[in-house]
């Protein structure tokens, strides 16, 4: 009874959130200096058109209907969220969901393999270090980790871009497939996506693991001086069984919750690293479109990443409560 | 095992539950609290983080940038254009030990002119992340009702909305030219993760017996907090703000590289965007251009990122009882009392 | 592995008289735990001679910092890293079987720990994995001793009852949503579920108040008697065990000062510092300058003062406590302090139970 009424505050905290940053983000937008048509206007003056044809193909957006008040223009987009429709972007002229949709794969694709990674890495690499606490091994693991967390991902970007993609030549630098295949389940596609995905999916795994494995290592070097780890080893349980079902499973548990929030911070995170390597992707399109101050496209992107971000922070503290008996329902320390 | 949960039976007493002892634990005057607190702050955080290899180096290289910061603009002249050779390759002159740029001006000296603006952005964010989100976290923590739930909520949504991107979006409104503002810009929701931190730490505190007791004694709330709770947040406190001037760096350097912040003074990260909007990651001749200011970020922040490592291992109590060797858990501490009935163990 | 012999034991043949018994299950002769430290070698536990007789109750009191917790340890070979246990432990399943302890396989170790000679901890809490529930320890515990579960299971909920505890709400709970005195009934049950011979018991009601300490001390008494323990029960606090154990060992400075029958011992102690530290037990019925606590501090384990060890602070001392470690000497037939005026002691450090534990008289008739 109390966890259903659990469930149904968090759902409608969320709610609430998602209400508010989306409230926000419009008056924001809003605020910016200059708007749609200026920008139009520029681009278009850019391309040595005459003040007539300007004229013209900015008329043709005159359903973004700026003379309507920012309350007018608020409800407008309200009701048209609450019908799923997201409205067009001025910039690509097709909708906001289209240019999302299909932007959405991309961006998952190579943060999922990313986040992957990381968190296998750091974590086994943590517990090892632990293990090991004092050798040799970890301090140099401990120095590589920091040396690798003090870098920007953007930074290593830019490294990998020069040593990968233009010293040895051996990985595309941008752009998200080849451009000569097939888009479908063919090999040559295939092998294209993931040797576009290579760099950025490295530039996070490298500056990643290290915050990872730290924050392991110190979790598992606390487990490890645990009394009850002692009591278990004179219960004669194997290092195997102390080593996964204790050591491991306890420290990660703390790091559960961060994991969770990582998925849901994906989109918001993948703005510069897609604007290095030119990968059309959801950071790609919310950039151009706050350049462009292409507002529907821009609430659309910022709606999506708040909403992955809800939802994250949902599943992680719905779901850490199972994983942890300590939590009780409301778990104040998922944070 | 634990000490702490071993009555005290000192100097040959056997018997833990004295009328004494009851005393002389809840006696534990501010005076004594201020002493101590001094040491635990001050003396032996310095010794240990010496004692660190991490921490030490982490000091170093903060010290070295403080000393660029403020040292550094003095000594050296503010670079200007075509004032020196074009182009000059790393250590082939004195003069420009890490080379010029395509204007001629030396690459070093314009890295150390631009290190006031960066520790002004770092100070700004990471001031105004610890300062918010420890008002917000402790007052949360420990006013209950609807101070907590309204604060809550707005740190939860600050979790939630789109940081980088709404950065980027309120950055385009304000055209902050001002480094300090600059670095609070960059730090608008990174307080709300550490208020929550705050805000669980605070919960449990809330209950230790000694705030308890202040409780019992009538203080009112704002000394609670100040006396009792807040001296034992501080330790956190300090690791997250390196934690936040981190944040502050990337950050910064990262809103230049996009090209949303105004190029208004020397910095960093417009150094770095103008030598690879210049195509240096491809060209030999301008390449150093782009390598050393990015290396000086890196630089910096292995150095925050060491430092709070060594104060993490030290102010971590998880941490620290696994380093106090193994003996003091096993029953073979000397104990320091003359036997008296009334001693105390303090925890070291 | 076995030694047949144990007449020819080296330590017998020293002027050293060793605390025996009749029939120990346990046989500490010559034992020592160092631990190397950065300001010298640190002897935690310093030659210790002990047997511990078979299905007895064995008190072992000490002050904090006096090794007691090390002894512990100690029987059952589990010294942590990097102390270094040495000497000679034998167990004595029967009367007839010697094992070796410090010589055993990891195999044979791991049968000995546990199913043999099993170990409950203080602060019971600790002693369980939080994110495992309490069946889980008892399964896990069954299945690495490759014994059958659901008739283990079965005995440990006989175990549970017999605690007193409701067998099905324990199983199905974590540690945390037990109250301290369920935790630590909980952790004897666990104990006890591979039916060992011998249960050493650190300290294990330290954390709880005193109903709960009562309770599980009669509580103990049943169980030794049901399944015919020994016990080995250390603590800090001499009238909590004195009604409870059959002999009484005093340990100071990471030696026995002090072995004899419980009642010998508390009413006729004959170490200076057994009967200091009887004379410092508080009592709410007598006046508080009365009270008397021990003078001076306990020794540092790593620069232990020569002779022997309670010489500074004990009033009696004489040129030869200085200089010689004094050996055991009998008092009476199972009764040894380890020193050199234990026939004056009675006169130098006056002592009179009837002020300082009236209740332990009490279960004396």
């Amino acid at each position: 009874m109390t966890s259903t009424r659990y469930y149904t505050k968090r759902l409608g905290q969320s709610v609430v959130t998602v209400f508010a940053v989306v409230t926000l983000s419009f008056v924001l937008i809003r605020l910016m200096p200059g708007g749609p048509v200026d920008y139009l206007r520029a681009q278009y003056i850019q391309q040595n058109l005459s003040p007539e044809e300007v004229q013209e193909k900015i008329a043709l957006y005159t359903n973004i209907r700026t003379d309507e008040t920012i309350l007018e223009q608020y409800v407008g987009y309200m009701t048209s969220l609450a019908q799923f429709d997201l409205g067009r972007s001025i910039f690509y002229d097709r909708s906001v969901s289209a240019i999302l949709g299909e932007a959405i794969p991309w961006t998952v694709l190579y943060m999922s393999i990313a986040l992957c990674l990381m968190f296998v890495i750091g974590v086994s690499l943590g517990a090892f270090m632990a293990y090991r606490e004092g050798s040799y091994f970890d301090t140099l693991s401990t120095l590589t980790a920091i040396v690798a967390n003090s870098v920007p991902y953007y930074i290593a970007a830019i490294l990998l871009v020069y040593a990968l993609g233009f010293e040895l030549s051996v990985l595309p630098t941008s752009g998200r497939m080849n451009p000569d295949t097939v888009v479908g389940m063919n090999v040559q596609f295939v092998l294209g996506v993931f040797a576009h995905a290579a760099l950025p999916v490295l530039s996070l795994v490298v500056t990643g693991f290290g915050g990872k494995a730290i924050t392991m290592r110190g979790n598992a070097i606390s487990e490890l001086g645990e009394d009850y780890l002692r009591v278990a080893r004179l219960r004669g349980l194997s290092e195997r069984r102390i080593a996964l079902r204790y050591v491991a499973r306890n420290a990660i548990l703390p790091m559960y919750t961060g994991m969770m929030i990582s998925i849901g911070t994906m989109f918001g995170g993948s703005v510069i690293l897609e604007m290095i390597f030119a990968y059309p992707g959801v950071g790609y399109y919310v950039f151009k479109s706050i350049s462009a101050r292409d507002y529907p496209l821009m609430m659309g992107g910022f709606i999506l990443i708040t909403v992955a971000v809800v939802i994250g922070v949902l599943i992680a503290d719905l779901t850490y409560g199972k994983l942890d008996p300590r939590a009780g329902g409301e778990s104040d320390e998922a944070f | 095992m634990k000490r702490s949960e071993e009555p005290a039976a000192d100097g040959g007493t056997p018997e833990p539950t004295s009328p004494f002892q009851r005393v002389a634990d809840e006696d534990v005057g501010s005076g004594q609290r201020f002493r101590q607190a001094v040491d635990l702050w001050l003396l032996a955080p310095a010794r240990i983080i010496w004692s660190d290899w991490r921490a030490r180096i982490g000091t170093l290289i903060i010290l070295l940038f403080l000393a660029m910061g403020t040292v550094g603009p003095m000594v050296t002249r503010e670079p200007s254009p075509n004032t020196g050779p074009r182009l000059l390759k790393p250590f082939e002159n004195v003069q420009y030990l890490l080379g010029t740029d395509p204007k001629g001006q030396g690459i070093l000296v314009s890295i150390v002119h631009a290190t006031p603006p960066m520790l002004q952005m770092i100070l700004g964010g990471a001031v105004f992340t610890i300062a918010v989100a420890t008002v917000v976290g402790i007052v949360a923590g420990y006013k209950a009702g609807w101070t907590e739930t309204v604060l809550m909520t707005i740190t939860d949504i600050m979790m939630t909305i789109p940081g980088l991107p709404l950065i980027i979006v309120v950055a385009a409104i304000v055209r902050p030219e001002s480094p300090f503002v600059v670095g609070v810009l960059i730090s608008i929701n990174a307080w709300a993760g550490l208020a929550r931190a705050v805000r669980s730490q605070v919960l449990t505190l809330r209950n230790a017996p000694y705030v308890e007791a202040s409780r019992t004694m009538g203080l009112g709330v704002p000394s609670i907090l100040t006396r009792d709770v807040l001296p034992n947040l501080m330790p956190y406190i300090l690791v997250n703000f390196v934690g936040a001037a981190r944040g502050v760096i990337f950050g910064s350097v990262g809103l230049y590289f996009l090209g949303v912040l105004p190029f208004s003074n020397l910095n960093w990260g417009v150094m770095i965007t103008r030598a690879y909007n210049s195509g240096a990651l491809y060209s030999g001749r301008i390449r150093h251009w782009l390598f050393v200011p990015l290396f000086t970020v890196i630089l910096l922040s292995f150095g925050l990122i060491l430092f709070a490592q060594g104060c993490d291992r030290l102010f971590n109590p998880r941490v620290r009882a696994r380093h106090s060797t193994t003996l003091d858990e096993e029953d073979v501490e000397t104990e320091p009392e003359d036997g008296q009935v009334t001693a105390t163990v303090d925890q070291p | 592995m076995a030694r047949t012999d144990i007449s020819d034991d080296p330590m017998a043949s020293s002027q050293t008289t060793v605390p025996t018994t009749t029939d120990p299950i346990l046989e500490l002769r010559g034992v020592d735990v160092t631990f190397d430290m950065d300001r010298g070698q640190s002897r935690v536990i310093d030659d210790v001679n002990i047997d511990v007789q078979r299905q007895e109750i064995l008190g072992v009191v000490g002050e904090s910092g006096s090794g007691k917790s090390m002894f512990a340890s100690a029987l059952l070979d589990a010294v942590v890293n990097p102390g270094t246990l040495s000497g000679e432990v034998t167990y004595r399943p029967d009367p007839d079987t010697d094992i070796d302890v410090l010589d055993l396989s990891d195999s044979d170790l791991k049968r000995l720990r546990w199913e043999e000679i099993s170990m409950v901890f203080q602060g019971a809490q600790s002693s369980f994995n939080p994110t495992l529930s309490v069946r889980g320890h008892f399964t896990e515990t069954l299945k690495a001793h490759d014994y059958d579960v659901a008739e283990g299971l079965e005995r440990a909920r006989e175990l549970l009852e017999d605690l007193y505890l409701d067998p099905d709400r324990i199983l199905d709970s974590y540690a945390h949503e037990l109250s301290g005195g369920m935790q630590q009934r909980a952790l004897i049950a666990l104990s006890l579920v591979l039916e060992p011979n011998v249960l050493v018991m650190d300290e294990p009601t330290a954390a709880l108040d005193l109903l709960m300490q009562r309770s599980i001390l009669s509580l103990l008494n049943e169980l030794q008697d049901k399944y015919d323990l020994t016990v080995v029960f250390i603590t800090h606090d001499l009238p909590l065990v004195a009604g409870l154990a059959d002999r009484l060992a005093v340990m100071y400075a990471f030696q026995f000062a002090e072995v004899g029958p419980a009642r010998e011992v508390v009413l006729d102690a004959a170490h200076p510092y057994t009967r200091a530290l009887l004379r410092s037990v508080p009592n709410l019925d007598i006046p508080l300058e009365e009270m008397q606590a021990i003078e001076g501090s306990a020794p540092d384990p790593v620069d232990a003062p020569e002779g022997c060890s309670y010489h500074p602070r004990c009033p009696l001392a004489t040129e030869e406590c200085r200089i010689e470690d004094p050996p055991f000497e009998t008092v009476e037939t199972g009764h040894y302090a380890a020193c050199y005026h234990h026939e004056s002691t009675a006169k130098a450090v006056p002592f009179d139970i009837e002020d300082h534990a009236p209740e332990a008289t009490e279960e004396w008739p």
